[in-house]
């Protein structure tokens, strides 16, 4: 399991509608908003490479010292980003991928608005055992 | 091999360009040299490039030179073959002859020898000195000419050109410049190829032992550099890639520990731009070379091409990378470098970087795309430049003036202290330096957030400073101090030391008295005393200054006001750029950057500027904890600025964000500001949008649904983000209409609101509204003097506000006002006629339509001949429970006594006032009766008629109307107006007739009484008041003869009376009381139900006695007329003679007029009357002859008479009318048709042999 981790799905307007730090390591009070700094500004680089590629998959595309980030883009152009320091590719590949199942079932709630934050309360459980996983 | 490096350099250095050799035959270069020389560098040259296809190359130089020159004499045969770039591409024969046989024995043995060597690409120059005008020497040249292409050119290759030297042929210098290009083609392909094999032949030993990599680097380099030469610029980038491919495969190769190189004084500049910074005999090292300035070399001859072949994008594309993997390779071989010999490298590195490819770069010349690539790159290239500046600023104390931002922060406390291995100590010399700096950590106030915003600064260290550089000096023994450090709290929380002094000033205390601890005589003077922070920042400064070599760069860091500008510089560069590129968020929050420094500087308008864009960036992408961070940067600089209006945003704005990013007591502090704020005086006051903090919606559920024209109130939920309660001194909401935009209403609430915090209900009084259906428009209020407005609806709660409003809204209608429609009915319960003269019931139905009555008042105005009794109160029921009650009080009698009508709630007993009822509350809703005692008054007495049928009575007569207006509605807005018609009868309609005339006088007068009502009518008593001429007969009391009484008569049905009458004047005492008409008199009671009709008169006192009670009298007039004198004429009919009728048989029919009495003379003057006479007969059955119609003359006298005769003929047989006499002047009455003649008379048929007529 990664040490550090943030996992941050951003809708298609760039709002972040769901956030957890998944990481083992405990927590630093201030690395959440790092977190959310590097994972902000990586947007500005998976707007580049969206495009040119037709996978959903978008491997690491930034690096911040140690740490990667790893972005999922769905075909509705919401943005899963990983903020990690492992090198696991597979590992992270199955995360999103099975992510994006969960998404889609939160998609399909009649009652969740399409880009409004997540709130359920059983797609963080499920995400957290995810990233204990594969990550 | 590699003892020709030197030489190669050498070459390399002088050798830039193409050779072609002049081989000058018969001395005619120094003529033609000029004219030669002129035409370089060739315009178009067409040569092949590695993969032999043909490329362009535009201005290839090159330079002729005479095969007599030094340049390419006495070269040792290896030396050319090493070396063979710089051998000439072309050898240029230039001969003249002016004669046949001159050219046969000399000259063309010695070409001959010339071009035997098939080495060189050879063609001739053939100089014709002959001048044109010379016609026999042009000729002779041309034949030489001639001779020597036979001789020298073949059909596959042209390799003669002539050259006229007094004003050369048109296509001469083509021609040349083909020939020459097609040998230097020919040159080129070869010695390509022969590089190629011999690079082939080395690298397949490239893992032997032998191997040695300059051999290779000669090879690999001198094809790189032919290519070059050619300007076949391509194909030696190529070659310097593969090159640099080659050479990091195998540099670390078999195990050999190599120098890795920048130990050299200036070697921290990095020179991958500039290949010749060293000699490469200096970089060599065994057989290969220093890999620090080898990879720079190669980068650098790489970065050279690129930009000849203009593709500076290329270079920066390569250089970031590049940047990226020396710095790694940096950091392998940190310890052995100087101190913060990486960081430097770095910096020199990206700023050569940028300033070189922004000079070559021209805008607009390449695709948009690659553009903002381009300038994505000099962004990364200076931010990543301006990181590692920032951490040469902390090592030598500037710490403190690094702002703390999420940026900065990121970037630095994940990036590793350097590591060298040993960490530098402070010169002996540095005790003045260490207390200036010491003073200024001491002097260093924590700059306090606005607002009092608590937030642990951010780190900019990896780890503590202070023990990472005292664990790397190799003198000290680390495990006291260190663990010395971690038992101090301030310490151990993952920050910098220099962090703790600025939280707050216990902790300063703390830290202060920590140092003087440390700073104690007893550590003074060891060796392994730790070092200070003072001490760790002076050290590092005089490291620095020994590794850094630029005096520009060493002056940048030399003091906080340098260091600063540089800063500035790169985080603009880099802002820049990264504007100009795709990548807006990088270049916003180094927006954010440059405000910290501008707002350090003092420069408020600017700082609040470029707070704004990060502001802006972050609210607008919805990421609130990063928007926490800078906003409270941009209040302050609001304030500062007296920016009142985007102060109050920016508070609004901090309000509104998640409620966890600040504490109770900060947004308490935001939330004071605004209210303090409000409340005093704004020279501009601005409307503030509080849509984030305020938002409403209307109460769940169906909405609020008026009719056209009602007020009402409307309860509106409002949400409010403030911490605390808030009092708005006056609050308002548009209603905006569905139907139309333009269109709605406002509520106000004028009285001051207190929001608490979260829901909140609000009720607002609602004025009536145009119909249609209305939605949540904007709120608007007051607080204090500042007036504020808020657009957003919640779907339920504040939270995630901001995550709605980018959908479209579904605007749920508040407020339905329905068209004008009718909203109750009041109609009449009873449909037949009811009693006049009588309190009579009459019931209206009140139905409310879908609409509450609450309140209504019935305003009651009865017509002329009508009054409500109002000694009686009006009656108010359930209609749907009416029809029973009624039939119980029908059946009952008076039901109402014995009912409590407290009991029953649908009944309720009103009274009126002005002419004005209200109607109970029961009844707003349900249809309900109202029964209202009336009466309608009749001064007519009723007429009988007298003739069988009996005469309707004009309906109007009993016709009465009574207006009704209900005021109802909220606020007895609405009105109802509604004019009943009342139909009123008497119950009998009376009608007479004589029955009989008894012979001794007596008349029997039958009165027929028909019921007029929907009820039942009991007589019990009748009497007929007779008038004058009349008297009862045998001295009656006026009562029929019949005695049936009581009797019943049903509605609608009839009943007879017979009174017996006699002539006869009447012993009235009283002749004034003689009365004109007959009086019929009746007591009568009447059972009705009110819902139907005709019913029981309201009762006055409900305690009389039934029996009396209920007894109605009811009088009608009847006019009897004294009876008729007898017939005053008789009218016979003589008999027909007895043998019969017969067809056609003329017959004399005779009447007999006969007076009866006299007639009275004032109606008759004259004796004898003339009387008219009329015979009626069918003319189909009689033939009349003579007068059918005429006068006779009658006396007047009594029994006077006359016959009237008529001739007549039958003309039909069988039983017909006889012709019927009738005198048109006297009334019928007065005529006894007695003895009355024959209906029918029989005409026999005629006789056979008569003959007849017909008339036409």
């Amino acid at each position: 399991m990664a040490t550090t981790a943030c996992f941050i799905i951003v809708s298609r307007n760039d709002i972040p509608i769901y956030e957890a730090e998944v990481g083992s390591a405990a927590k630093r009070e201030d690395a959440a908003q790092l977190h959310q700094f590097i994972l902000h500004a990586a947007l500005d680089i998976v707007q580049d490479l969206a495009w040119t590629t037709s996978a959903m998959f978008l491997k690491a595309i930034d690096r911040f010292n140690d740490l990667v980030v790893s972005v999922y883009v769905t075909a509705g152009h919401t943005r899963f980003m990983l903020l990690h320091d492992s090198r696991n590719d597979d590992g992270i590949k199955s995360f999103f991928q099975e992510v994006h199942e969960l998404y889609v079932k939160i998609l399909l709630n009649p009652l969740y608005l399409p880009g409004s934050r997540i709130t359920s309360s059983h797609f963080d459980t499920k995400v957290r055992a995810l990233a204990r996983k594969y990550l | 091999m590699a003892n020709y490096l030197a030489q190669f350099q050498t070459i390399k250095s002088s050798c830039d360009h193409l050779v072609i050799a002049v081989e000058d035959v018969s001395d005619l270069w120094p003529t033609i040299k000029n004219n030669f020389e002129e035409q370089l560098p060739f315009k178009r040259a067409c040569l092949n490039n590695k993969t032999r296809n043909p490329v362009f190359v535009e201005n290839l130089p090159a330079e002729f030179i005479l095969t007599t020159d030094a340049r390419l004499r006495s070269r040792f045969p290896q030396e050319q073959y090493l070396f063979w770039f710089r051998e000439p591409y072309a050898t240029l024969v230039l001969v003249t002859c002016e004669d046949l046989d001159e050219f046969k024995t000399i000259l063309k043995p010695r070409l001959k020898l010339i071009v035997q060597n098939d080495e060189r690409e050879w063609f001739i120059v053939f100089v014709s000195r002959a001048h044109p005008s010379n016609d026999q020497a042009t000729k002779m040249a041309k034949k030489v000419y001639a001779k020597l292409e036979v001789d020298f050119s073949s059909k596959k290759r042209e390799r003669c050109c002539k050259f006229d030297i007094h004003g050369p042929e048109a296509n001469f210098w083509e021609d040349l410049e083909s020939r020459i290009m097609e040998s230097i083609r020919n040159t080129l392909d070869r010695r390509v190829q022969f590089y190629e094999d011999e690079i082939r032949k080395l690298s397949e030993q490239r893992f032997m032992p032998i191997w040695n990599f300059c051999n290779f680097f000669i090879l690999k380099e001198s094809l790189a550099f032919m290519f070059e030469m050619a300007h076949l610029h391509d194909d030696a980038l190529r070659e310097y890639d593969e090159l640099e491919l080659c050479y990091l495969e195998t540099v670390n190769m078999g195990g050999k520990r190599r120098e890795f190189g920048g130990l050299d004084h200036g070697d921290d500049q990095a020179a991958l731009l500039n290949p010749g910074n060293k000699p490469l005999t200096q970089i060599v090292q065994d057989d290969s070379f220093r890999e620090f300035e080898f990879r720079q070399y190669l980068f650098a001859c790489q970065s050279k091409l690129l930009f000849k072949l203009n593709r500076p994008f290329e270079v920066a594309s390569r250089g970031f990378p590049f940047i990226i993997s020396f710095s790694k390779a940096l950091a392998i071989h940190e310890n052995i470098l100087p101190f913060c010999m990486r960081e430097v490298w770095v910096i020199t590195a990206c700023l050569a970087l940028v300033n070189a490819t922004n000079s070559q770069y021209n805008e607009g010349h390449v695709a948009p795309e690659i553009e903002k690539e381009f300038y994505r790159l000099q962004g990364d290239l200076y931010s990543l430049c301006r990181i590692k500046f920032l951490r040469l600023a902390y090592l030598i104390g500037y710490g403190t003036e690094i702002e703390r931002s999420p940026v900065n922060s990121a970037s630095l406390s994940m990036l590793p202290w350097p590591k060298p291995a040993v960490w530098p100590s402070v010169p002996d010399d540095a005790s003045s330096e260490v207390l200036v700096k010491e003073k200024m950590i001491l002097q260093e106030t924590p700059r306090v957030k606005h607002f009092g915003i608590q937030r642990k600064p951010l780190p900019l260290e990896p780890t503590v400073l202070i023990r990472e550089a005292n664990r790397r000096r190799a003198s000290l023994s680390a495990g006291n101090t260190s663990e010395m450090f971690d038992g101090r709290p301030a310490f151990a929380d993952g920050s910098g030391s220099d962090v703790s002094l600025k939280t707050s000033p216990s902790n300063k205390v703390q830290a202060i008295s920590m140092s003087r601890a440390l700073s104690s005589p007893g550590f003074e003077g060891s060796i392994d005393r730790p070092m200070r922070l003072a001490e760790i920042f002076v050290a590092a400064e005089h490291a620095l200054k020994q590794t850094i070599s630029n005096p520009d760069l060493q002056k940048t860091l030399s003091s906080i006001k340098e260091s600063e500008q540089k800063y500035m510089e790169l985080t603009k560069g880099a802002a820049d750029n990264y504007h100009r590129s795709w990548w807006k968020r990088h270049g916003v929050v180094l927006d954010g950057e440059i405000a910290a420094v501008c707002f350090k500087r003092g420069n408020f308008d600017l700082a609040a500027k470029s707070y704004e864009k990060v502001c802006a960036l972050y609210a607008g992408e919805g990421w609130q904890d990063l928007l926490a961070e800078v906003l409270p940067n941009l209040a302050e600089c609001q304030k500062i600025l007296n920016d009142q209006a985007g102060y109050l945003s920016s508070c609004v704005r901090l309000l509104s964000l998640d409620k966890g990013l600040f504490s109770m007591k900060e947004r308490q502090a935001f939330q004071s500001e605004v209210v303090s704020l409000a409340h005093s005086e704004m020279k501009h006051p601005v409307p503030l949008d509080v849509s984030s903090l305020i938002t409403f919606s209307g109460n769940p559920g169906p909405p609020l649904e008026l009719c056209d024209g009602d007020p009402g109130t409307l309860s509106v939920t409002v949400w409010s983000g403030f911490p605390d309660d808030i009092t708005l001194d006056s609050l308002t909401l548009t209603l905006m209409a569905t139907y139309n935009a333009d269109e709605g209403g406002k509520l106000r609430s004028s009285t001051a609101t207190v929001l608490k915090p979260g829901r909140n209900t609000i009720t607002f009084p609602l004025p009536p509204q145009k119909p249609g259906s209305y939605v949540l428009g904007v709120l608007t209020g007051h607080i204090g003097h500042l007036t504020f407005r808020s657009h957003s609806f919640s779907k339920g709660g504040p939270a995630d506000s901001d995550d709605f409003m980018s959908y479209e809204k579904p605007t749920r209608p508040i407020l339905k006002v329905s068209k004008p429609k009718p909203l109750v009915d009041l109609s009449a319960a009873i449909s037949s006629a009811l009693l006049i003269n009588e309190a009579q019931w009459i019931g209206i139905i009140a139905q409310p339509i879908n609409y509450s009555l609450k309140g209504a008042v019935l305003h009651i105005d009865t017509g002329p001949g009508l009054k409500i009794e109002e000694s009686h109160s009006i009656e108010i029921e359930n209609y749907r429970n009416s029809p029973q009650s009624s039939a119980d009080m029908a059946n009952s009698g008076d039901a109402r006594k014995d009912s409590s009508v407290a009991a029953n709630k649908d009944f309720e007993q009103l009274s009126l006032h002005n002419g004005k009822i209200e109607l109970p509350d029961w009844a707003s809703d349900v249809t309900s009766i109202l029964w209202i005692p009336i009466r309608a008054i009749d001064d007519k007495l009723a007429r009988g008629s007298s003739s069988g049928a009996p005469q309707r009575q004009s309906i109007v007569d009993g016709m009465r109307t009574i207006a009704l207006k209900l005021e109802f509605g909220t606020s007895n807005n609405q009105i109802y107006d509604r004019t009943i018609a009342l139909h009123f009868t008497d119950p009998f309609h009376v009608s007479t007739r004589v029955a009989d005339k008894c012979n001794d006088g007596t008349l029997l007068l039958q009165v027929t009484l028909h019921s007029q009502v929907k009820a039942t009518l009991t007589v019990y008593d009748a009497w007929l008041d007779l008038q004058d001429g009349f008297v009862h007969a045998r001295q009656g009391d006026g009562r029929p003869i019949s005695g049936f009484f009581p009797l019943v008569i049903s509605s609608t049905s009839r009943a007879g009376l017979l009174f017996s009458v006699c002539l006869g004047k009447k012993f009235a005492e009283d002749e004034n009381k003689a009365q004109q008409d007959s009086i019929l008199n009746i007591r009568y009671g009447i059972a009705g139900d009110r819902t139907i009709g005709a019913h029981p008169p309201v009762a006055v006192k409900l305690n009389e006695t039934e029996g009396t009670g209920q007894d109605l009298i009811f009088r009608s007039a009847l006019v009897l007329q004294q009876p008729v004198l007898d017939p005053c004429l008789a009218v016979g009919f003589l008999p027909l003679p007895s043998d019969g009728l017969r067809v056609g048989q003329l017959i004399t029919m005779k009447w007999r007029v006969e007076r009866l009495i006299d007639i009275e003379e004032k109606r008759v003057p004259q004796n004898n009357v003339e009387m008219l006479y009329e015979v009626n007969a069918n003319s189909e059955n009689w033939m009349i002859a003579g007068r059918k119609r005429g006068h006779v003359s009658l006396s007047t006298k009594q029994g006077s008479r006359i016959v009237i005769s008529i001739l007549c003929v039958p003309l039909v047989a069988g039983y017909v009318h006889p012709p019927q006499i009738v005198l048109p002047d006297i009334d019928e009455a007065s005529v006894s048709c007695s003895p009355a003649g024959p209906h029918l008379v029989c005409v026999l048929p005629p006789a056979l042999s008569s003959s007849f007529c017909i008339p036409a």
